[in-house]
């Protein structure tokens, strides 16, 4: 009986283990996707500053491609919105991944307990 | 108390580790303070650099060609240049124009230093809250828990002694009986009075007698309480409660016994708390904070009722228990000083007098007065107070100022026939004559004796206690009657 339920409590514990992992790189993505969207906003704010007159260059592996300031503009926006997508769909799986790991950690509890009771019935027992 | 020991002792640790991880943020923040300080420093030399830049058209410098070598070449199209706007994305623009980038990047930079500031202060305000509380849970500092122990749940509820007022409804209903009653003067002895009557005799015989247990107890206690009075909390609403449940006539029976054996309690109760603290601040070393532990004391109270026009009652039992005291040992002899000999209702308005310039100036009714110190008086009615006046063995009325009422009272205790009907005192109106000829003493005295106040105890007691002069055998009278004899007389 001890065993069988020690056995479950492997599984779930494993589970659970699982399921914070995931929850980590969800986390740390979000915080990368963050970082570049402060970048990109500061990006916007200075291509903002400056004038038609100035030449804009992309980095594209070891070349620099000339690019149009409106058409920069342009594309950093994108970018920004598109970061900001990408956000909103880590939170909301994030969330998810929230409640499930919550519902793992109830159940891990109910077997601890259910552990400890049949641990502590078996001394007795004997 | 080893709960309270473990749980003490656990608080160390807890704290300690609360301390450390608010101590990494804190040198974590640093960090990152010192990391965006540097970030501003370089700006400000580039910005240095940028202004300078473009004073000449070519400068000539050693150029680095590689990790180890250099090369002697020429700096040219000094105001181009290409900046890193970030993420992949550069611009080629003249100096001034980087210059303005690289201060609107500083900008961003100062943002973020104030954050990692405000940070910083925030959680060196906790460490040093977690720290104080370190203190605190460990055995040495200035911190003293102060607990008080409740033990008796029973105590001065106001609750309970608001149902005690229940079955004291019932005095006053028979006062307005005994008016009536008295309205048919000639025959004060209707078959359907007496039976009620003699109930209330009964009853109030009872109750006298455990005012009279009660008074010794009082007494008792206020000398205990005059011995351990260094700590008390005066809990005053309770004692007016008390005071209030004191009504005169049918009291006493749950209200003032439980109060006075609770009093006496609450004060061993004192003494023992005081006596624990010693004890716990000895035993500092096993304990890890120096425990005072308190208690509640029923002290005698001072109430002041502030009845308008600057002019404040003190009400203090103290003071009254003193002057009582004093006038016992006078000599009086009486075992219950201090009556209130109010005979008519208009003696009521004598005694509860202010006094005012060296003038005595009729009480205004505190539900007119603008203001009164103590909610605790707004309990306390005229009607009340005049419960008070006359329940208490204390004289009410003594301490309430009026000088002549006080004379008057003197008098009336020196006058022998003084009948003190009741130790026990839930005489409203004593037997004895309030004021104007103490020259008249004798027969007044008798004829008030007979007319009962509260109808029924000065009669009742003029069977039982033996008056000096008794004329007639327990004549029941008015007092109204009597009032007027007395007149007469």
């Amino acid at each position: 009986m001890a065993d069988i339920i020690q056995k479950k409590l492997q599984t779930e514990v494993e589970k659970y283990q699982q399921i914070q992992k995931d929850l980590s790189k969800c986390m740390s993505a979000r915080q990368k996707l963050e970082a570049q969207l402060t970048e990109n906003n500061i990006v916007k704010e200075e291509l903002d500053l400056l004038d038609s007159q100035n030449l804009v260059y992309k980095l594209i592996g070891p070349v620099l491609v000339k690019q149009d300031l409106e058409e920069a503009k342009g594309t950093v926006g994108k970018r920004l919105e598109y970061i900001n997508g990408e956000i909103k769909r880590y939170e909301t799986q994030m969330k998810e991944m929230e409640k499930r790991s919550e519902r793992h950690r109830e159940v891990l509890a109910g077997l601890q307990q259910e552990y400890q009771k049949s641990q502590g019935k078996v001394p007795v027992k004997v | 108390m080893t709960e309270r020991n473990t749980r003490k002792n656990l608080h160390p640790q807890e704290v300690s580790r609360l301390r450390e991880e608010q101590v990494k943020v804190v040198t974590g923040c640093q960090d990152q303070i010192q990391h965006w300080k540097k970030v501003q420093s370089d700006y400000e030399a580039l910005q240095q650099r940028l202004s300078t830049l473009p004073n000449k058209l070519s400068y000539d410098i050693m150029v680095p060609f590689g990790p180890l070598a250099f090369m002697p070449g020429k700096l040219v199209h000094t105001n181009e240049v290409t900046v890193l706007l970030g993420d992949n994305w550069f611009a080629k623009c003249s100096a001034k124009q980087a210059s303005n980038l690289v201060e609107h990047r500083k900008k961003h930079v100062k943002n973020a230093l104030d954050d990692l500031y405000k940070v910083v202060k925030n959680f060196e305000a906790r460490v040093g809250f977690t720290e104080d509380l370190e203190k605190l849970s460990s055995e040495k500092g200035d911190f003293v828990d102060i607990i008080e122990e409740v033990e008796n749940e029973e105590i001065l509820t106001k609750g309970k002694q608001r149902t005690a007022h229940k079955p004291y409804s019932r005095p006053k209903n028979q006062d307005v009986f005994d008016t009536n009653f008295e309205g048919g003067e000639g025959d004060p002895k209707a078959t359907s009075g007496i039976l009620s009557e003699e109930e209330l005799w009964a009853r109030l015989d009872e109750l006298e007698m455990q005012e009279e247990l009660l008074d010794q107890k009082d007494r008792m206690a206020y000398s205990t309480d005059a011995n351990g009075d260094d700590t008390t909390s005066s809990s005053s609403e309770e004692e007016k409660e008390h005071q209030s449940d004191n009504l005169p006539c049918l009291h006493g029976e749950e209200g003032w016994p439980s109060v006075t054996q609770e009093d006496s309690r609450l004060i061993t109760c004192q003494v023992n708390g005081n006596g624990q603290h010693h004890s716990d601040d000895e035993d500092d070393e096993g304990s890890c904070v120096p425990t005072i532990y308190f208690t509640h004391t029923v002290e005698p109270k001072r109430v002041r009722i502030n009845t308008g026009r600057n002019t404040t009652l003190k009400f203090s039992e103290r003071k009254e228990e003193a002057k009582r005291k004093r006038k016992n040992s006078n000599g009086n002899g009486h075992s219950v000083p201090g009556l209130t000999k109010i005979k008519t209702p208009a003696d009521l308005y004598r005694l509860f007098v202010d006094v005012v310039n060296g003038e005595l100036v009729p009480r205004k009714s505190i539900l007119k007065s603008r203001s009164r110190e103590d909610s605790l008086c707004s309990d306390t009615s005229e009607s009340s107070d005049d419960r008070r006046g006359f329940c208490r063995n204390l004289s009410h009325d003594e301490s309430t100022h009026s000088d002549t009422s006080e004379g008057v009272l003197q008098e009336e205790e020196n006058s022998p026939s003084k009948p003190l009907p009741l130790p026990g005192v839930f005489e409203a109106f004593s037997g004895t004559v309030v004021e104007k000829d103490p020259t008249l003493p004798s027969l007044i005295p008798h004829l008030t004796i007979v007319s009962p106040a509260l109808p029924t105890i000065p009669e009742r007691k003029a069977e039982e206690v033996v008056l000096q002069v008794q004329k007639e055998p327990c004549k029941r009278m008015s007092k109204f009657k009597a009032a007027r004899m007395q007149q007469q007389i």
